[in-house]
């Protein structure tokens, strides 16, 4: 379920930004490698998610993959 | 626009208050203590206005109290005008740590933080925001004693023209106003006679109007100034 809401996320930003679409993630998925998002999408993402799950991904540390986000997601509950 | 504005209580923080208002706009206005211009402003637009008592040294609180609780992530922010200050003049052999410390919370770290998340509401709800940070001409002309004071408004001018680089892309625009000295309780420590030696290095020979001030940031805040961002701009009577 989460996955799939981080994947609307994701697209959200990358339609706002006039980019091509994601169709889909898993764990490994690396956000700035695989999926292309620059630190001001990051910026994006990590707002649009603490909206969602009130939780600030970025607080304590760089984040890489979407198994990590997943993780912090996780361990928040 | 919704316009967060910090020191909304006394000097400039409320005149330029009464003018949002009186333009329409919704104000989110923050300080210690209500002053009694404040209350008749809260009567007066009870819809448009909306005030919450914050100590700005807390810089602990921001994202809960003010961010959270208070503003709500649902709110779209269109501006943030940093107008609080603490004025603490002294010369600098007798530098107090606490009270420097202190003002630095106030001036500086503070409004920063309220940048970031004023950023991050902009970014949520896709705004091309504007940021304004008061300013002061002591940092662009030395003045006895404001050496500490000057020094968080320098910072707050480095803030701002870098805060302007970095978000310029998404529409974010951050500038600084400078002022000169106004007539306000900030600066009635000052005699009459340092009042006259400070006009007397300004081209016009007198104080700088609140007013002129004000009307200024509404510019800054507005869709008018939309080519304009990482500048500080000078209402200062002509110092020079």
């Amino acid at each position: 379920m989460k996955k799939e809401k981080l994947l609307e996320i994701i697209n959200t930003i990358k339609k706002n930004r006039n980019e091509v679409l994601i169709n889909s993630i898993d764990e490994t998925s690396d956000l700035r490698n695989d999926l292309g998002m620059e630190s001001l999408d990051l910026a994006e993402l990590t707002v649009r998610i603490e909206a969602e799950y009130d939780i600030d991904i970025f607080e304590d540390g760089i984040v890489n993959t979407i198994g990590e986000i997943l993780n912090k997601l996780e361990n928040k509950r | 626009m919704n316009i967060l504005l910090t020191g909304i209580s006394k000097g400039l923080g409320v005149q330029l208050a009464e003018k949002l208002l009186s333009n329409g706009h919704n104000v989110w206005g923050l300080s210690r203590s209500k002053s009694e211009k404040l209350g008749q402003l809260l009567k007066k637009y009870p819809n448009q206005l909306k005030w919450l008592s914050y100590d700005l040294s807390d810089t602990n609180n921001i994202r809960n109290k003010i961010f959270k609780e208070w503003i709500g992530l649902q709110t779209p922010l269109h501006g943030f005008v940093n107008n609080a200050a603490l004025a603490y003049d002294d010369i600098v052999t007798n530098l107090n740590f606490e009270s420097l410390e202190k003002m630095y919370k106030v001036n500086v770290f503070t409004p920063m933080m309220i940048t970031k998340y004023t950023i991050r509401q902009m970014l949520l709800h896709h705004i091309k925001g504007s940021i304004i940070h008061l300013s002061s001409i002591s940092v662009h002309t030395g003045y006895k004693g404001l050496a500490m004071y000057a020094s968080t408004k320098g910072a707050l001018e480095a803030f701002s023209k870098n805060t302007a680089r970095e978000w310029g892309e998404l529409g974010v625009r951050s500038n600084c106003l400078v002022s000169g000295f106004m007539e306000t309780e900030m600066s009635s420590t000052l005699t009459e006679n340092q009042k006259n030696r400070i006009y007397k290095r300004t081209s016009l020979k007198k104080a700088t109007e609140v007013e002129s001030v004000a009307e200024t940031i509404i510019f800054l805040l507005s869709d008018k100034s939309q080519s304009i961002t990482g500048q500080n701009i000078h209402v200062d009577s002509g110092t020079i």
